[in-house]
């Protein structure tokens, strides 16, 4: 018997750094957030702001138009689409990266890394105008050089998706990586050397073996990447959506729609209302996906 | 006895070469291009190999502006943030694994919700709330808004593997004696430490890159970390050029890299070597 | 034992009496500091620090360089303590800070000469509904610049139809008869104040849809299709660096990166457009200082400023400091110096002043910028019919605009 009932406020006591910081830094904005949304702080009321009760979400619901619900369906299809490869290649790389044949892991572990070490934005800078760019853009200018005519790799929204999830892939996978790896390492050996005599295939042994034990341990890492690749707007944005440097593709996610929609027009109270609706909606979303009860076991 | 068979190790070795390529394209982009001597501009003509070698590009960097000043700030920033986070975060963690308490679950299910809110859309009122305790434009106050962003994830990710340390273990150790303290100091640390140091490593990268927050909160070009003064050499149509700005993101990321390749060979759990056979 | 009590606590006497009498002397000589905020290059503030030297040590000035200026200043704006006193900025923000209630008008501060001795389309700039809340130091619009190894002088095209021409028959192998940011709001300026149509008007009202903006659209198609594909500046800049480009509109910021890369770059007067007359008129940009309402609460703080603009509004200090930026001065009285009249980019600027329209300065404008953005991208770059596009656009503007009260 291992758990202790009756040590809650130990337990409380000894979490409540964590927690009060939690509560400050991510609970109070929230908070806030709804407060403002309830007011009319925009330009014209900025540092007066009045309370003026659920106008904001009336006028938010107006928003709902064709466009957010592309954009949500946009950003369903890309969370999915990123997980599924993040989980797939981060998986076999991290495999093949314990395989004992290997014999630069560590070389090569570190070179797999750099992605990550980068700042985003400037990773986001260089594969838009140093790969991507139509006309000196690396890519294209293999592609010449090979015979191929040049494609405007940013420009329709297929391949523009398609390009940002190989800009995403190329950022996340390093800590997929990392922490399968890690995963890996904390799954006995023995398990796999029974299981050899007992003359289970390579592929079987990971699906039974690995997999079951892995889930466990890269849970917690698996719902954190699901909830960044949701809220991701950077790649998005950067790539295809900024001022000065659009690119003809209309793929929007949630919260670039949010941000083209609302807070470029310095209406706060709108604003505020439309993160929190995307917020409740993401509650739902979660509600929905991760906390059925099996899931729930995992973390 | 394992035949070790040459095709395999070539097959593999070729496998996580060209992996490798593919992960270091744009950098090794901006490489060439920093070591370029015509700097001003990109080129449609490109080569890996720049046609004019000249490291003025990195002297640029040291020379034009104050790297080294922002480097000791980003330095102090993420040393304290991090020992701050995983001193807040380990026995919180430890908390949430290993007992169970009233409220627990919900608490972990709020958690993981509130970690969607985007942290940008927080930072007006982390911005009023700093600015009513008078911490703006200081450290600590950036300090805590860092730990406080990342709290959530070194809990989760870290409760994660604490939960897959066998009971056994700790069992063991209590019947010998051993209080909580002594039982996370000298048991759950070092089993966990891949867990403890993947979290430290993303809390690390996360202020080491982090600029929207600083530039917002600090106020003074001498406070400024590396992340905001790289953001400030973008080569926008009035300023920088691309060259330098390459050279200076390539010195910013190296010492992350040093420290993720120092840190290898801690990766490895303790659990691996010996421990309890179940 | 008595003693050392007496002894200390004597110490203690006497150390508070010199420490609050020095304090009491320190208010009396300490300086009056200044903030000042800017997001410009050193070259330039290195000019005003110098002329603002005769006011030290009475007055001490602190620069202060801020990336994103425009996000910060709204969130300290009314806070006396990390708020600025001052900032140097472009004109377009005003109306937003004037609106949240942050400036203060400049002319409380400046007497009625230096306002009188401006360039008009600067005063213009800085105008917002009848008050002037800027102090303009200089100004930039774009530019008509060609490679005179491509094109001689006078090649130069005098009309737009001759440019179309021209283009035409040299975009191929390679090169482009013409470039630039072709869908980016601010470079779509010159075709779209041409043909004599608006973004929005002084009223606050998006004209995206008019009869001028439809035209200014179907016409500057025509030479969108013989650009490449990317609007972005590094395209741009690379392209003309290279040579291969042999015109384009672009700012002063070009000039000196071209002329690095070895181009021989000439600057011409802006084509005349043919149907309308009146030649491709870009956006007016003026750089000037504002000052906040928490700077002028003080007192001393007050005159200090007042001592600053005043110095400031010379003209050789903006001589100096629009040559350092690469600007044109925005006092009429600058331009009968000798190093103003022999630079050839500044007099073009001063000419394009005549007709170039100031961005608007309205808080309204600043999502025309996201909107009209999108409007030239599905124009030029995904093809889309542009009488429904810009009847999209207008809605989404106005909704916007709604959206922002």
């Amino acid at each position: 018997m291992k758990l202790k009932k009756n040590d809650s406020f130990k337990c409380y006591l000894i979490s409540s750094p964590s927690l009060a910081l939690i509560a400050l830094i991510v609970v109070f904005p929230i908070i806030y957030t709804f407060y403002i949304s309830l007011t009319n702080m925009n330009t014209y009321h900025w540092f007066n702001p009045e309370i003026i009760g659920f106008k904001n979400y009336k006028q938010a619901l107006f928003v709902m138009d064709s466009g957010f619900l592309k954009a949500i369906f946009i950003t369903i299809v890309w969370t999915v689409v990123n997980m599924v490869f993040q989980m797939v290649i981060a998986f076999s790389i991290a495999s093949l990266l314990n395989s004992p044949l290997l014999k630069y892991r560590r070389l090569y572990k570190t070179i797999l890394m750099f992605p990550w070490a980068m700042p985003g934005y400037v990773s986001i800078l260089l594969w838009k105008t140093g790969m991507f760019n139509s006309q000196f853009g690396l890519l294209n200018q293999w592609l010449t050089k090979l015979g191929f005519s040049s494609i405007r790799w940013l420009a329709s929204d297929l391949s523009a998706f398609i390009c940002c999830t190989v800009v995403n892939l190329w950022l996340a996978l390093p800590f997929m990586i990392m922490i399968i790896d890690g995963g890996l390492q904390s799954i006995d050996r023995s398990f796999y050397e029974s299981a050899t005599m007992d003359g289970a295939s390579t592929f079987c042994k990971a699906v039974k073996i690995t997999i079951p034990c892995l889930k466990p341990i890269i849970g917690p890492a698996v719902i954190i990447t699901l909830f960044t690749t949701f809220k991701q707007f950077d790649i998005i944005y950067l790539m295809t959506r900024q001022p000065g440097s659009q690119t003809g593709s209309t793929i929007q996610t949630i919260i670039t729609y949010a941000y083209e929609n609302a807070f470029i027009s310095n209406n706060y109270g709108y604003s505020s209302s439309i993160s929190i609706i995307i917020f409740i909606m993401l509650i739902v979303f979660a509600r929905f996906s991760l906390f059925t009860n099996k899931k729930e076991e995992a973390l | 006895m394992k035949k070790k068979n040459p095709l395999k190790i070539f097959t593999i070795n070729i496998f996580f070469i060209i992996a490798c390529f593919f992960a270091l394209l744009p950098i090794l982009y901006a490489f060439s291009l920093s070591l370029n001597a015509n700097s001003s501009i990109l080129s449609s003509d490109f080569s890996f190999i720049p046609k004019v070698l000249s490291l003025k590009n990195y002297k640029a960097v040291f020379v034009e502006k104050p790297v080294i000043m922002w480097f000791l700030n980003t330095f102090s920033l993420a040393f304290f943030t991090v020992i701050l986070s995983l001193s807040v975060s380990i026995p919180a963690a430890y908390m949430f694994s290993e007992f169970s308490f009233k409220g627990k679950k919900p608490i972990i299910r709020i958690l993981i919700l509130l970690y969607s809110f985007p942290s940008i859309l927080s930072m007006f009122a982390i911005y009023k709330l700093l600015s009513n305790l008078n911490l703006i434009n200081t450290r600590i106050g950036l300090v805590i808004v860092y730990t406080g962003t990342m709290a959530i994830f070194g809990l989760i990710n870290m409760k994660g593997y604490f939960d897959t340390i066998p009971n056994e273990i700790e069992d063991a150790a209590r019947l010998d004696g051993a209080s909580d303290f002594m039982v996370v100091r000298k048991i759950i640390i070092p089993l966990a430490r891949p867990s403890i140091i993947v979290t430290g490593i993303q809390v690390l990268i996360y202020v080491w890159n982090e600029y929207i927050f600083a530039i917002n909160f600090m106020t003074g070009s001498d406070k400024f970390t590396l992340a905001s003064g790289l953001y400030t050499m973008q080569a926008t149509e009035k300023s920088g050029s691309w060259a330098v700005f390459s050279a200076a993101s390539i010195v910013i990321s190296i010492p992350i890299l040093t420290i993720f390749f120092l840190s290898q060979k801690y990766m490895i759990s303790g659990l691996t070597s010996g421990g309890v056979k179940g | 034992m008595k003693r050392k009590h007496l002894t200390i606590v004597l110490f203690l006497v006497l150390a508070t009496i010199l420490s609050l009498s020095c304090s009491k002397q320190k208010d009396e000589n300490s300086p009056i500091t200044i903030t000042i905020w800017h997001d410009k290059e050193d070259v330039v503030v290195d000019v005003i620090k110098q002329a603002l030297e005769p006011l030290s040590p009475d007055i001490v000035v602190n620069f202060e360089r801020k990336a994103s200026l425009a996000e910060t200043l709204k969130l300290v704006g009314n806070n006396p303590q990390t708020a600025p006193d001052m900032y140097l900025y472009a004109h377009d923000k005003i109306g937003v800070y004037v609106e949240m209630g942050i400036l203060e008008p400049i002319t409380n501060l400046v007497n009625s000469e230096s306002i009188e001795t401006l360039v008009p389309m600067t005063k213009t700039a800085a105008t917002y509904k009848g008050k002037i809340y800027q102090l303009p130091i200089y100004f930039e619009t774009l530019l008509f610049l060609y490679n005179k190894k491509y094109m001689k002088p006078e090649e130069v095209p005098s009309t737009t139809d001759e440019l179309l021409t021209y283009v035409q028959n040299k975009t191929k192998y390679g090169h482009f008869g013409y470039i630039e940011q072709h869908s980016t709001p601010y470079y779509f300026g010159p075709w779209i104040n041409g043909f004599g149509g608006k973004v929005i008007d002084e009223e606050g009202n998006p004209c995206l849809d008019s009869k001028e903006t439809l035209q200014a659209l179907a016409y500057h198609l025509k030479f969108v299709k013989y650009m490449p594909d990317e609007t972005e500046y590094a395209t741009v800049n690379t392209l003309f660096s290279e040579g291969k480009a042999h015109t384009t509109i672009g700012g002063p910021w070009l000039i000196p990166t071209i002329k690095k890369a070895g181009i021989d770059v000439g600057i011409a007067n802006m084509p005349i457009i043919n149907q309308t007359g009146k030649p491709l008129t870009p956006y007016l940009g003026v750089q000037g200082f504002q000052v906040l309402k928490t700077g002028v609460q003080n007192p001393e703080k007050k005159e200090a400023i007042i001592k600053i603009l005043q110095i400031l509004s010379s003209e050789e200090v903006e001589i100096k400091l629009a040559l350092a930026s690469g600007c044109a001065p925005a006092r009429e009285g600058c331009y009968s110096y000798d190093s103003i009249k022999n630079d050839e980019i500044v007099m073009a600027m001063r000419n394009t002043a005549e007709n170039a329209v100031p961005m608007p300065n309205i808080p309204e404008m600043d999502v025309m910028w996201t909107v009209t953005g999108n409007l030239l991208t599905a124009v030029n770059m995904s093809g889309k019919d542009i009488e429904t596009s810009a009847k999209q656009a207008q809605e989404k503007a106005l909704s916007l605009i709604e959206n922002m009260k």
